[in-house]
């Protein structure tokens, strides 16, 4: 097992030698895979690093159609001598379909004399087999608490913000190894003055209202308009997509808050997966998202749940 | 004049030859006039006057140059599709204006929501160097100025918003032209031109035309028979009705090929409807389930592109829905009544917020290096919390960002004018301290100019500054 420490050193000599094969970086969000490949492309060409590295998100460029270009572009212009390679930089690959990894697979074939591509991924298993066997992979592992912590503190100290110590450990606690949402939280809590447990839970809560906590009592309660309504307000306000509130959902009907009988978790779990799949396969996230209300309501009489 | 064989349409006929004559739209009026005058010592070098059609952008931009003394050179949607052309036109307003002195040029780019962003890319990219580097006033006009499409001029101009039209507004023109015309125009007939125009008063115009030619005589009888829809097919309502309504499935099946709405429409409108038209939950999650699977089709045409699989999506929709209320059957014949889709009226009515919410994503995506996704998930509902409770705070995070004043009301809320006020304070402090750093001959830093940023930002850009990897272990190790 590798941890990031180790993974440092090894992107150091990179540095040093002025060469590296094409990378996949693995690991849950908030441990450090985009940070350390943009302090790799820094380190490799200093204050002009902006030139040599192009930088893609592959759940905003939809469709391998906009990669190709991109990446075709960039990697026609002419390197010059200090510079071995130039760097294209897939952040959320794994988001990726897997024909448009197979099309992925040709670029970097294509433009390897003069490109690396540093790929960035959740899950590495989502990630097609010929691009893991001509990447170097390197997994990141969720950070421990006393680096969470210490991080914390040494921001804390570089904003002059004042802290109770137990706040940081609430926000490690909410955020677990995710650095980026521990750091978020920290900030929206800093906002509101001295740092303390009921500022960070303040924050949290306001953040992220329950929401779909509320709009699932209302469709198991039978209330199918009001519950339709709130959802609907939902993803348009909030920018939320079907696949958003699905996967709330599925959190929400396993959370000890929701008193259901233990089957009905099951049945309505199955249900959700299904809806998720219909709307994979291309259909549309609002009326989904009401046949799975439609069928809460359904479940709630069958039951007899009153919330 | 008027008898004259060669007619001129009434549109241009009585087209505003003043600013005052552009009927209504005060608050457009004076900010298109105050830019205009103070051209070129404005922010920005082009506007965008948007609204919908027949309000009067057009109108008042002739009205304010013949005002004003400008010539107007026009280009309309169609010519704007090629680089070339928009480059030729810029060619010869520059050139124009110094061969007749002091008579200035608008150049006017109609409706520019007409350039689609796919297939005239060199097209939009050429109006937006026009709009960077020209030397005439750029106006341009659209319906719908919240195109993705548009997003680079939209932050390149002046947004300039014209209010649909009332009916009165469009009576009274009317009226007008009917006296200089000496028509006699039934009240009621002009009532019911300026409703079917819905605050369109070009095209309220033209159908007056149309049937006083003929009738120097306008009443209500002529104008329902002349202006009437040609199109015989069922309302969305009686759609509806006929739908839910029938007892087999052909019935249910002829209601949607017999009716305005296509299918797209359709499957909103019986979505909209269906729990007010079924009462029971069983018989509701029935016909959701064939609902959903007709939109599950759909998704399957769009995919394969084989649109014979509409033919089942439509089984499902139509006769899938009719057939599921078996609990309480009685449902289908409830007199129900039915209401337009609010998926689509909230959708427009958000539309200026989410193109702002989505906008504040892409520029938070490209600072802190993550997806759109995770900005509007993650940090927009957190910088909320911050510009709402610390506003002092937020204008600093303003700053470094650079965020417009409409991202900030989109995430502070009411608390928009104090935010407002400390970024004025801020950049107004940014200017003294940089006009006093020139006064002193301190060569500038290059991290100068970050040091007032977000601390978010201010991290990244301070580990980059102290050396990328080696400060990455000091990170885990600290």
């Amino acid at each position: 097992m590798v941890n990031q420490e180790e993974i440092v050193k090894r992107l150091m000599k990179f540095v040093e030698e002025k060469n590296m094969p094409h990378l996949l970086f693995a690991g849950p969000p908030g441990t450090g895979k985009t940070t350390a490949a943009l302090a790799l492309s820094y380190d490799l060409y200093g204050e002009e690093w902006r030139k040599y590295v192009l930088e893609l998100n592959a759940s905003d460029e939809r469709g391998i159609g906009v990669i190709r270009t991109k990446v075709k572009e960039f990697s026609r212009s002419k390197l010059p001598g200090h510079v071995p390679f130039k760097i294209v930089l897939l952040d959320e690959a794994d988001n990726m379909t897997a024909d448009a990894q197979q099309a992925l697979r040709r670029l970097m074939e294509m433009y390897a004399d003069n490109t690396r591509f540093i790929l960035i991924a959740n899950y590495p298993s989502k990630i097609i087999e010929p691009i893991q066997s001509r990447c170097a992979v390197f997994r990141f592992t969720p950070l421990r608490k006393e680096d969470v912590i210490a991080r914390l503190k040494w921001i804390c100290e570089q904003e002059k913000c004042t802290y109770d110590e137990e706040a940081l450990e609430v926000i490690y606690e909410i955020g677990g190894g995710d650095l980026r949402r521990a750091i978020n939280i920290l900030q929206a809590a800093a906002a509101l003055g001295h740092i303390t447990i009921s500022t960070v839970y303040k924050v949290v809560g306001l953040a992220h209202p329950r929401e779909v906590r509320e709009i699932i009592k209302l469709a198991l309660n039978g209330k199918f308009v009001e519950a339709r309504e709130r959802l609907r307000n939902l993803m348009v306000n909030y920018g939320l997509s079907g696949t958003d509130v699905l996967k709330q959902m599925h959190r929400e009907i396993f959370s000890a808050d929701l008193p259901l009988p233990e089957e009905m978790r099951v049945i309505i779990a199955d249900y959700i997966g299904e809806i998720q799949f219909r709307i994979v396969e291309g259909a549309d996230d609002e009326i989904q998202l009401s046949a799975l209300l439609a069928r809460l309501a359904l479940l709630g009489r069958r039951y007899n749940i009153k919330l | 004049m008027s008898s004259s064989p060669r007619r001129v349409p009434w549109v241009v006929k009585y087209r505003p030859k003043r600013i005052a004559e552009v009927v209504n739209q005060d608050e457009a009026k004076s900010k298109f006039v105050s830019w205009l005058k103070s051209w070129p010592n404005v922010k920005k070098k082009a506007a965008l006057l948007y609204g919908p059609p027949g309000c009067g952008k057009t109108s008042l931009v002739e009205a304010a140059a013949n005002e004003f003394g400008y010539d107007v050179l026009e280009m309309n949607a169609s010519d704007f599709r090629r680089a070339s052309d928009i480059e030729r036109i810029a060619m010869r307003a520059s050139r124009a204006s110094t061969l007749f002195g002091k008579r200035g040029r608008i150049i006017l780019l109609d409706e520019v929501d007409g350039i689609s962003g796919r297939e005239d890319v060199g097209g939009l990219e050429a109006v937006l160097r026009l709009v960077r580097n020209t030397n005439n006033p750029v106006v341009m006009t659209a319906n719908d100025p919240w195109d993705p499409a548009l997003r680079p001029l939209r932050g390149n101009a002046e947004l300039i918003e014209f209010k649909r039209l009332s009916k009165r507004d469009v009576v009274r023109v009317l009226r007008r032209i009917c006296e200089a015309e000496n028509i006699i125009c039934e009240d009621d007939a002009l009532n019911y031109i300026a409703e079917k125009s819905e605050g369109d008063l070009r095209s309220a115009i033209n159908d007056l035309e149309a049937l006083a030619i003929g009738f120097r005589r306008v009443t209500l009888d002529v104008a329902k028979t002349l202006l009437r829809p040609r199109d015989r097919e069922h309302n969305p309502f009686e759609t509806l009705r006929n739908m839910f309504s029938a007892k087999y499935c052909w019935q249910a099946k002829i209601s949607l090929s017999q009716s305005q709405l296509d299918y797209e429409q359709a499957m909103l409108w019986i979505h909209e409807n269906l729990p007010n038209q079924y009462t029971d939950v069983e018989d509701l999650w029935r016909a959701y389930e064939a609902l959903s699977r007709a939109d599950v089709y759909l998704g399957r045409i769009v995919r394969s592109g084989d649109w014979d699989l509409l033919a089942y999506a439509v089984d499902l929709m139509t006769a899938g829905v009719a057939m599921a209320a078996q609990n309480n059957p009685r449902d289908k014949y409830r007199w129900t009544k039915y209401s337009f889709p609010q998926k689509l009226l909230l959708m427009a009515r958000t539309r200026e917020t989410r193109a702002v919410r989505d906008d504040l994503a892409s520029i938070i995506a490209s600072h802190l290096h993550v997806s759109t996704t995770t900005a509007k998930n993650d940090v927009i509902p957190l910088l909320k919390i911050i510009f709402t409770l610390n506003p002092k705070y937020a204008a600093k995070l303003a700053l470094g960002l650079k965020l417009s004043e409409k991202m900030i009301e989109f995430l502070a809320g009411p608390n928009k004018t104090l935010v407002m006020r400390y970024l004025e304070e801020l950049k107004r402090k940014q200017s003294e301290v940089a006009r006093k750093a020139e006064e002193h001959y301190v060569p500038r830093k290059e991290s100068g100019e970050n040091a007032e940023e977000g601390s978010k930002v201010k991290h990244r850009a301070t580990r980059k500054k102290g050396g990328g990897l080696l400060s990455y272990i000091g990170k885990s190790k600290q």
